[in-house]
């Protein structure tokens, strides 16, 4: 099993409670997505507003599903830190791993995690929507805008984290949350912009999806220059 | 032939010089004994070693490999923190499988080695400072490896456990190269054959332990009859007559002449330890 493999065991191992969190706000969203149909259609195209509850409301639910995903792979942030002050990470270097190996083996534990949080969600969302007789085309939509911002929000979430917690210059400091807080800046604003500016959400959500995944990326890339070895030490 | 070659390294933290310019080569597998007041430097200079920090200049080479640079070389060495490092979540066999899982090793070699097997099932978390302590030790020999980098491997361990692990390592350094730090400096007199003095970041000393030449020696002699006539210049202390010389050659004299006067002896021991001296200088 590679380093990866077992810290997203550990991970599931080391608290459920994210993990129930995170299935019942995948359901949540879901709702959120499906609910416009239980509405009756005048209700749902009021006059004199510019509001379109239809298609704004499952786009709403992208955020939901994406926050379902940063709290599903949360453990593995708090992970990092927790090994870090036993003294694992300074262990890791010794066998030969780099810090950006380190990292990474964290990040792909939490994106895997999210992946397969993600994947619960759409399917449920999907074969609810299918039922009830959405486009599939829109469905579609939804799957794709979810990836993308669950997937960019959890990249940018752990990259912060652990820079953070690397940073910190005592055990006790509690700057690392503020990882998780960042990891929510690409997920708020599809919650948003659905209402606000409805003939653009899409490009809108899309465009902040993949800035955080390229700005995410490059952290990462750049967390062997950017973070010393002694920043994982204990 | 094996050859660990530390050329003079200078490392630390965040650009804060820590050791400076140390320098040494070992080519005789043995216990080398590390020692030093808080704060002189050990963990870094292991640390540095186990290519955990980088040097800020100079190389260590083992076999001539970078053990810096190659994953390769690195893998020749264990390094033992003062801290569990272990995944303390798991069951005491779990947190040794997750590094055989990534380093590989035999788990159960480990555990009859630790004399682990009867805590195998028990969560890290739960065991008393003692128990996770030789789980730790567990971990490192779980594969064999050429150099071992010990940081105060018997700390918070009980005494038969303590001596059982030094037994371990007194076997282990028949063949491979052993640099072991402690504060107990009769542990250290006791299983070394070198010493490594570091203070302030610097090396002071590197020689044979046998090779301390001390200023002077204070020894306690027991015996069934009242010997302080025998020895005028001695002074009586908790029992021993203690008498103060200055090289070992005195003692092996005095002994002599009370043995042949009939005096009785029942116990002869050397009262300080010779690396004491290194300490006192503080």
């Amino acid at each position: 099993m590679s380093f990866w493999q077992a810290t997203m065991k550990r991970s599931v191992k080391l608290s459920r409670t994210y993990f129930i969190m995170g299935v019942l706000m995948s359901v949540f969203g879901t709702a959120i997505s499906n609910m416009y149909s239980l509405i009756p259609a005048d209700l749902l195209n009021i006059e004199g507003t510019s509001i379109d509850l239809m298609n704004s409301m499952p786009l709403a639910s992208v955020s939901f599903l994406s926050l379902s995903a940063l709290m599903f792979s949360m453990p593995v942030m708090m992970l990092f830190v927790f090994d870090k002050n036993t003294g694992v990470l300074e262990y890791l270097l010794s066998t030969g791993l780099s810090q950006f190996d380190v990292y990474t083996g964290y990040v792909k534990a939490s994106s895997s995690l999210a992946i397969i949080l993600l994947t619960f969600s759409n399917v449920l969302n999907t074969a609810i929507g299918i039922y009830i007789g959405t486009d599939l085309g829109f469905l579609a939509t939804i799957v794709v805008l979810t990836f993308a911002v669950g997937l960019s929000g959890v990249l940018l979430g752990a990259v912060s984290m652990m820079a953070f917690s690397s940073f910190q210059k005592t055990q006790l400091g509690a700057n690392q949350p503020l990882g998780i807080a960042i990891g929510m800046v690409p997920v708020l604003p599809a919650l948003l912009v659905s209402f606000i500016f409805p003939l653009y959400a899409l490009v809108i959500i899309i465009s902040i999806a993949v800035v955080t995944l390229l700005f995410s990326l490059a952290l990462l890339i750049f967390s062997g220059r950017l973070i010393p070895r002694e920043k994982l030490l204990p | 032939m094996q050859k660990l070659e530390i050329d003079e390294i200078s490392a630390g933290y965040g650009g804060k010089e820590v050791i400076h310019n140390i320098g040494l080569k070992i080519t005789e597998p043995a216990i080398y004994i590390v020692l030093g007041p808080n704060g002189a430097g050990k963990t870094t200079l292991f640390r540095t070693i186990g290519g955990i920090l980088k040097p800020f200049s100079g190389r260590i080479t083992l076999d001539d490999a970078d053990l810096f640079n190659s994953k390769e070389a690195r893998k020749r060495i264990a390094y033992l923190s003062h801290l569990s490092a272990l995944p303390e979540e798991m069951t005491v066999f779990n947190a040794l499988k997750y590094y055989a899982d990534m380093e590989g090793g035999d788990i159960e070699h480990s555990l009859e080695l630790l004399s682990l097997s009867d805590l195998k099932d028990r969560k890290f978390s739960s065991l008393s400072q003692g128990q996770k302590k030789r789980v730790s030790i567990g971990k490192i020999f779980l594969r064999e490896r050429e150099l071992y980098l010990l940081d105060e491997p018997t700390s918070n361990v009980d005494p038969k456990i303590s001596k059982e692990i030094r037994d371990i390592i007194i076997k282990l350094s028949k063949d491979k190269f052993v640099l072991y730090s402690s504060h107990n400096l009769y542990e250290a007199r006791e299983i070394g054959k070198y010493l490594i003095l570091i203070k302030n970041g610097e090396l002071k000393f590197f020689d044979k332990i046998e090779n301390i030449k001390t200023k002077q020696y204070r020894v306690g002699i027991k015996a069934l009859n009242d010997i302080s006539d025998l020895l005028p210049e001695s002074e009586f202390d908790n029992g021993y007559y203690v008498v103060t010389v200055d090289n070992p050659t005195a003692v092996a004299k005095i002994i002599n002449d009370l043995v042949h006067s009939g005096a009785g002896l029942t116990e002869v021991r050397e009262l300080d330890n010779p690396l004491q001296e290194f300490f006192e200088g503080e």
